[in-house]
């Protein structure tokens, strides 16, 4: 096997897209051209094609978080012109005169339920591609982290969206057909936009990044929480928001309705969709402070759906097996290991056959790159 | 020149390069390698996701082009790419000075 070649396999195991894949390649087989027998002095190829996927894999879900925003940017667009206009389309009609109430509720909840998760989970997603653009590569589960985010927003938006068009439908009757284009017409929009963002979205989850670290949570977002009296306590976070919104709500209602019994009706429901959509949703984007090892990060998705080779799987390599006992030595050398810890590992890195029985040989001690 | 010194300065060091004039990954890195006179020793292959970063960012852009009957993506700087060379090479002068004082 040429070195191009291991680099080609690298590549592919690591779901590094085919148009990038041969442009890496084209390039390479130049550069080997230009001085045959350089090969040795361009490094590993899997260290390379580790490196070319990481960065890929940070770009992409930076692009699709803030790809994601503007979709759902269009999406509240739709949204807060159906409301605008439906006062020059003669105003509410009351939910009795729909055609049913089962396309009744359940465009209630995609108009009002679905809007706010997409709204929280939207904006940490951009957020924190925001916070980490700088970053050549990030932690595979920061990376799994901003892309779930970004999933949890696609979907309430398409959930928004399914709702506009519900409503739409249940008050065809009564709603003038400009209103019903108009609405319709940007809602399709909205509705192709969040389609684009939700397969450019999967299309990036596809590459496997492999770096280390923690996926960080909502204090990493917003450092302005992060008091100690809030910081590492998601509960009282969460019931801390909750009480603010519902609040928030009461006062926005009793005002409007010129009740307070009114206000506080609309108050406690906020409340609760607030603080079940926290249970539900809290640690898939993020609000709880992440254990890294619970996350699931993209690329073993697609391991598990079997699309490509399992790396821990993959048979070992004498550079490999080098490496991995050139880590021992230095992690003797800072006082990492005992003598006899360190024997006994480099006996299992030389036993080891895969990947896998590498990492075990390795297990405990920080990552070196 | 261990591996860690060049962390982070590979950037500046390739566009610095780059903006003399366009050029290939291979001629790209023969430059770098004759101008340290072979201080810098990194594994070579590293200079292509870093030529790829660096387009990603916006301040390179990259076309192909046949030369000596091979195609070759050929890399030239962009205006912003100019401007973030300026900076780091102030950043630099004045880290330099300042390192140079406390050695003497």
């Amino acid at each position: 096997m040429t070195w191009l070649d291991a680099l080609a396999t690298e590549l592919s195991a690591r779901g590094v897209p085919a148009r990038q894949r041969a442009r890496i390649l084209l390039e390479l087989r130049d550069h080997i051209a230009s001085e045959p027998g350089c090969e040795d002095r361009l490094g590993d190829p899997r260290m390379l094609a580790v490196s070319f996927a990481d960065e890929l894999a940070t770009a992409r879900a930076r692009r699709c978080a803030f790809g994601s925003f503007g979709a759902l940017a269009l999406t509240a667009l739709a949204l807060i012109v159906s409301q605008l206009a439906i006062g020059h389309a003669g105003g509410y009609p009351g939910f009795t005169n729909g055609i049913s109430l089962v396309l009744f509720v359940p465009a209630l909840l995609g108009m009002f339920v679905a809007p706010q998760i997409a709204l929280v989970a939207g904006t940490l997603a951009a957020l924190r591609a925001a916070r980490r653009r700088r970053r050549p590569h990030l932690p595979a589960a920061e990376i799994g982290l901003i892309g779930r985010r970004a999933r949890v927003a696609l979907l309430a938006g398409f959930g928004t969206v399914t709702g506009l068009a519900l409503y739409l439908a249940d008050f065809s009757q009564r709603l003038p057909a400009w209103y019903l284009g108009l609405v319709g017409g940007l809602g399709a929009v909205a509705a192709a936009a969040l389609y684009l963002a939700f397969s450019a979205l999967r299309h990036a989850q596809a590459i496997v990044s492999g770096s280390d670290g923690a996926a960080g949570d909502v204090y990493d977002d917003l450092p302005l929480i992060a008091w100690p009296w809030l910081r590492s306590r998601p509960w009282r976070l969460g019931a801390v928001g909750t009480l603010i919104i519902a609040l928030i709500m009461t006062l926005f209602f009793a005002h409007a309705e010129h009740s307070l019994a009114e206000g506080l009706q609309r108050g406690i429901a906020e409340g609760l969709a607030v603080a079940a959509g926290f249970v539900l949703l809290g640690r898939a984007v993020g609000l709880f402070p992440a254990h890294s090892e619970a996350v699931t990060p993209p690329g073993q998705l697609a391991i598990a759906a079997g699309l490509i080779a399992d790396p821990e799987d993959q048979l070992a390599g004498d550079d490999d097996r080098s490496r991995a006992e050139l880590i021992l030595r230095e992690s003797f050398g800072q006082g990492r290991l005992s003598l006899d810890e360190l024997t006994a590992r480099v006996s299992a890195v030389h036993d080891a056959e895969t990947v896998g029985q590498l990492r075990d040989a390795l297990a405990g001690l920080p990552p070196q790159r | 020149m261990r591996n860690d010194a060049l962390n982070g300065q590979l950037d500046p060091l390739i566009l610095a390069t780059v903006a003399e004039e366009p050029a290939h990954g291979y001629a790209i890195l023969q430059r770098l390698k004759q101008r340290s006179a072979g201080t810098f020793d990194l594994a070579e292959g590293t200079i292509y996701p870093a030529l790829h970063r660096l387009e990603r960012d916006g301040l390179l852009s990259s076309s192909w082009s046949m030369q000596s009957g091979r195609r070759r993506r050929v890399y030239r700087v962009t205006r912003p790419g100019r401007s973030a060379l300026q900076v780091r090479r102030r950043e630099w002068k004045s880290f330099a000075q300042a390192v140079e004082a406390v050695f003497g």
